[in-house]
Formats: structure tokens, sequence, C-alpha cells
């Protein structure tokens, strides 16, 4: 692996540079991502928010090294991986990053403790079974653990992707719509379990969501639009986040950078 | 049916093709396969005499009969595995209204469309087949040369046979995927879905039930029979119909057996995956096992049946031989090109249904080359399972007939046939899960 470590000043372990992706070329290229600037410290929770087409999953899939960028650099740990090949991206995303999606994407034949597991697996290592069940105790599904995913409803299959997120222990988790396929109650219930692992496991979650109540669970609010950053706002509550939202067009204009 | 549920199925079709396809060649080959010999049975009740009546009547007939079980038994598992990998949506349909008769009604439509269109070019190429079949046979002499070719209706008639069989095999899976409330939850994983449907059983019991009265009568009655070719008749179709019998109950032998084969998966993440994947989800990759058993047990029994009759062949039945051996080395090529066809379909439309799930193994941190030995390494499961109870269930044809002829139960030659076959068979299972996987395209970069 040509893991060029690079000393990073502002201490991230997830930080991108003048980030931009462009899907398609000449008349008809669509620019997704137009010169994103972000840095996110370690123990905190951001929840990056926008409207549709605003460039948030594509800003994850960059971040994570699952799409190469068009250009700028993607800082993982203090690796530079943007011109990591495909098997070297997949070793440091499944080590050093935790992957929380809208649709769970838990094996179907795996139980609830083998789908924890199964990251390192992947990565050529035994799972300590101690850590698996302490990590499902954790999420609240200590007792569910033989459970195949049919078997579990949609807030406890959240609840074990996020214990499978964790159980690399990684630089950072990236959510990509967590609470997207949940109803409110059970989203507050998976809100709270991410909130907590910053809090007490001074883990660091990146979450991309549409929802102003989600984000009113992070530190800061990040907002794009257009493949720009368009604003950001500390300790954020669900109305204030809303009312900005309505706002973004104005932003926009009005160059918040 | 209603125009507007064929409308529906005619768009839905466009958006499965791999699935499509597997049951369009399925259909088109097992037509094609089953017409021809149809054709010859029925070119028998022309103006020919009663010897070549005789040979027409016993090849159409006879081996196209037990040609038929494979065909119908694959068409069925095929059409099978194309509704069970809809659950979800049969489930989506019904949860924005759809009644259950209505989703089984547009999985039926879609099948129709799929099985006229196969079955009419099949009945083609049966008509030509059976032309073919026709010319062999005058051309090698068991048939006289002024024997004409009249199919009459019979390729059309195996169609319809098998559009109908189609339907019907699509008809259980219809009812099994939309029994129960709606829902959009995949039965795979909940629990109790992991027995065996009654008519699986019942098909099975019936197989090994026949096989083995046919097997006794074969040393006990027809082995003392004037006419050498007697314990040929009740013995040479058993290998191939404890084969179908074991597909039958494929799904069941597969869960059961696949924690024997962990040690041929391999010890990293992909072998961890597909022995779970094999043991949780045995309904998918057993529409796979099933052709394999079925491709090993022909292989091996019809061979090695020859290979003895050769041995111990009594004088004065040189004639006989020669159309008997010739019938079965058609029938038996035939079978295994079916077969293998199947082999691969399958593996295809099982590849093409698991892309999303595949994908996030990516997503989840496998490399491409893992993603890609664990489908690798679900095929050697699958394989090591097929060629052994493929090559156990030609032992049920090849042990009475040996014993028949005097050879006792084991023959006296060709013993390097069996693995020949075998690993024949395996290598066919490996090359089709390869080309499947790769030609799925998996990971491409993105999270959606």
């Amino acid at each position: 692996m040509n893991s060029t470590t690079t000393s990073h000043p502002t201490g991230a372990v997830l930080e991108v540079r003048d980030l931009a992706r462009t899907y398609g070329e000449g008349a008809g290229a669509v620019t997704a991502l137009d010169g994103v600037d972000l840095a996110f410290a370690p123990g905190t929770f951001t929840a990056v928010m926008g409207p549709s087409g605003s460039g948030k999953s594509t800003f994850l899939s960059c971040a994570a090294g699952l799409e190469p960028p068009t250009a700028g650099r993607v800082l993982v740990d203090g690796h530079d991986i943007t011109d990591w090949d495909e098997n070297d991206r997949t070793r440091l995303r499944r080590e050093r990053i935790g992957f929380v999606f809208q649709a769970f994407h838990l094996m179907p034949y795996l139980t609830a403790e083998q789908n924890v597991g199964l990251p390192l697996r992947l990565a050529g290592r035994r799972p300590d079974r101690a850590r698996v069940r302490e990590l499902l105790e954790r999420v609240g599904l200590a007792d569910r653990g033989g459970h195949l995913p049919g078997s579990l409803s949609g807030g406890q299959q959240q609840r074990v992707a996020i214990a499978r997120a964790l159980v690399t222990e990684p630089a950072v988790v990236l959510a990509d719509e967590p609470t997207g396929a949940l109803d409110s109650g059970t989203a507050r219930g998976i809100l709270t379990l991410l909130r907590d692992s910053v809090d007490a496991l001074d883990q660091t979650i990146v979450m991309v969501t549409h929802d102003p109540v989600a984000a009113s669970y992070a530190d800061t609010v990040v907002f794009l639009v257009d493949g720009r950053v368009a604003g950001r706002m500390d300790r954020p509550t669900a109305d204030a986040v809303a009312g900005q939202l309505a706002h973004l067009s104005d932003l926009v204009v009005g160059g918040a950078r | 049916m209603t125009g507007r549920m064929t409308g529906l199925a005619w768009r839905s079709l466009r958006h499965r093709a791999t699935a499509s396809v597997a049951t369009f060649v399925a259909v088109l080959l097992g037509t094609a396969l089953m017409g021809s010999f149809a054709a010859l049975a029925a070119s028998a009740s022309g103006p020919v005499s009663t010897a070549d009546h005789d040979t027409l009547t016993t090849m159409g007939t006879v081996v196209g009969a037990w040609g038929a079980i494979i065909v119908l038994s694959a068409v069925v598992s095929t059409v099978g595995i194309t509704v069970t990998q809809r659950e979800v949506e049969i489930g989506l349909l019904r949860t924005v209204g759809a009644t259950p008769g209505q989703a089984s009604r547009l999985v039926r439509a879609e099948t129709l469309l799929v099985a006229a269109l196969g079955s009419a070019l099949g009945a083609g190429l049966a008509w030509l087949g059976g032309a073919a079949l026709l010319t062999l046979l005058r051309n090698t002499g068991t048939v006289a040369d002024s024997v004409p070719y009249s199919p009459g209706l019979a390729p059309l008639a195996t169609a319809a046979l098998v559009v109908l069989v189609s339907l019907l095999g699509s008809g259980f899976a219809a009812r099994r995927a939309t029994r129960g409330s709606a829902s959009i939850t995949p039965s795979e994983g909940r629990p109790g879905t992991g027995r065996l449907p009654w008519w699986r059983v019942a098909a099975a019991v019936a197989l090994f039930g026949y096989s083995a009265a046919m097997a006794v009568v074969t040393i006990t009655v027809t082995a003392h029979d004037d006419d050498p070719y007697s314990a040929m008749a009740t013995s040479g179709q058993l290998g191939i119909l404890v084969a179908v019998g074991l597909g039958c109950l494929a799904p069941w032998l597969l869960r059961v057996l696949s924690p024997a084969t962990r040690p041929a998966l391999g010890r990293g993440a992909a072998g961890y995956l597909a022995a779970y994947n094999a043991r949780r989800r045995s309904r998918l990759l057993s529409g796979v096992l099933a052709p394999v058993i079925v491709l090993t047990a022909s292989g091996i029994s019809v061979f090695m049946i020859v290979g003895t009759d050769d041995r111990t062949r009594p004088a004065g039945f040189e004639d006989d031989a020669r159309t008997i051996n010739l019938l079965n080395n058609v029938v038996v090529g035939m079978m295994v090109v079916f077969a293998a066809v199947v082999v691969v379909n399958t593996f295809a439309a099982v590849v093409a249904h698991r892309r999303s799930e595949l994908r996030q193994l990516w997503l989840l941190g496998a490399t491409p080359h893992q993603v890609e030995a664990s489908v690798l390494a679900e095929a050697r499961g699958v394989a090591a399972i097929g060629v052994v109870l493929g090559a156990l269930a030609s032992l049920v044809a090849v042990i009475p007939f040996g014993v028949a002829r005097h050879e006792g139960v084991v023959p006296d030659g060709q013993l390097w046939l069996p693995p020949l076959v075998m690993a024949a068979a395996a290598a066919l299972t490996l090359l089709a899960a390869r080309s499947a996987v790769r030609r799925a395209h998996l990971p491409a970069g993105s999270l959606q």
C-alpha cells in the first residue's frame, strides 16, 4: 500500500480539498461537486445537508474513496487516497471507514453477529466474539445476535448496521440518510445511538441527510447547494436548520464562502 | 388474461432481461429436444414396415418420455427461479394494491409471453431436428431409406405442452410468492421458509420408488429374458430418473450437504460467505445443483451401460446393438448439451439476481476479487455436491445392468469414465459461474 502519510495541521480524520466531480463530458456534463473544502475533526458529529441534486451523495462517495474525484484531494486518517488504486482504497475503506446506509445493506444469509463481524472477515481477520457481543449490546440487541436480518425490524437492522460500522474502530463513520427508511420514532433511537457513539466512544461521524430533525443531533451542519458549500451552522436545532434550508437559494446567490 | 396485465408484463419483462433469457432458452431447447423425438414417433404412423414402425415408436416414445421428464423439470425449475427472485417486487405490487390473483396473473402473463415465443421457435427447431434424426437413422441403415418424414403436428403439440407446463410451474411459484399477507420483506431469512413444497417431495419419492422397483426387476426378471436388451430397457434410464428425483430435493440436499464442502471453499472471507449463502439460501443455488446432478448422472450411466453392453453382448444381436447404442449416444449427447445450457443459464440468472447484494459487499469493503471469489467458491461447493450425487445416482442404472450382464457390481472396464464425466461437469459449473460473474460487471464506483 502506498501509504503517503501527510502531516495534517488541521488534525482532521477526514478532509477534502477543492473536491470536484463532473459526470459526462462536453455540453451534457453535469457538475455534482464544484470545489468543496471540508475537514472533520476527531470526535465530531457533522451533518451534510442540501436539497436533492446538491451533491450530498457524490460527496460521500468521493470522501469514502468509492469513486474518484475529477479534481481535488481526499485525505482519510492522514492518507491522501486520491490516486490509490481500487484494491488499496478498498483496504483502507474497510479498515478505517465505517458505513451506515439508508437501506441497511445487511447480508441476508448472515446472522446479526456474523454481519457485525463481516468487515473484519473481509480484512482477513477473525472477529473477536466478545467484541461483537459488546457492540450488539451497545446497540441494544444483545439477545438478537443469532437472528437473520429477515426476522429483524427495520430499526433493529439499522442498529446491527451501526454495530458493524463500529467494529473496526474506524477513523470515521459515514452515514448516508441512515434514518431515511425508518419511521420518526425508530429514527430517534438510531440518531441517539449515533450521538452516543460520538460522546461515549469519541467516534467521528459524517452524516448525509435531508431531515432537519436528524441534522439537529449533530454538532455542526454543513449545507451544500449545487455542489458547493453554502453555509455552516454550529449547535443546530431542527427549526433553525429548516429555516436555513428554506433560504439556501439566497445563500448561493450571496456566495456564502 | 386482461390486456392491461399483458402490457404490464411486457414492460416488466424488458426490465429483467437475464431472467427472461434463462426461461426463453430453457423453453426453446426443451421444445426442440422433446419435439424432435415426438416428430420421429409421429413418422411411425406413416406408410412404413412393422419393424421400422417399432424402431421409430421406441425411439420417439420411450426415449422421448424420459427426455421429457428432464426437459419439463428443467423448465419448471427455471421458471420457478425467475419467479422466486421477484418476491420483493411482487410484495411491493401487493402493498400498492394488487390482489394475490392480480400479482400471480402478472407472473403467468410474463411466463406465457416468454414461453410462447421460445416454444414457437423451438417447434421450428424440432421440425428440423426430427428430420435430422430420421436422416441419421436412414444413413445408418436403422430404418429403411423409404421411410418418409411426416412429423404432423407433433412439434406444435410439444410446444403447447411445454407452454402448459411452464404456466403450471410459474403458477406454483407465484402461489408461493403471493401466499400470506402483503410484505416487501423477502421470505429468505424469514424463519420457517426452508421447507420443501410437497410436490417436490412427492415427485422425488415417486421417482425413487419407480427406480428402485425397476432396478429389482432388472436383476430378478429382465436379466433372464432371451432378449439381452430387455435388461437395458428396464435399467438404462434409472440413473437419470434418480438424478431428477435428487434434483427435486436439491434445496434440501444443498442445505444439508453444504457444511461437508466447507474445506473446498477455502479459508478466506470468500469461502466464509459462500458457505453461509449456500446453506441459508439453498433455494437460489439449488437451481444450479439440479442440472449438475442430471448432467453427471446421464453422462456416466448411459456411457457405462453402452460399455458393458459392448463387452457382454451375445452373438447375433449386432443390428439391435447398432440401433440402440446410436440411440443412446444421440440421446445422452442431447441431454448433456441441454443440462449444460441449463447450468450456464441458471448461473447467469442467479448472479444477475444477486448483483445489488454483491455490490453491497463491495461497499462494505470486499475487493472486487473477493466478490468474484465468493461466487466461485459457491460454484465449487455446488459442483462438488452435484457430481458426487450424480455419480451415486448413476449407480442405480449401472449396477443392475452390470449384474444382469454378469459383470457384477463393478463393471469390467471403462472405470476411468466416471471421474472424467465428473471432472467435465465440475469444470463446466465453474466456467459458468466465472462467466456469469464477469458479465455482471460488478463493482462500479458510487453509492447509488
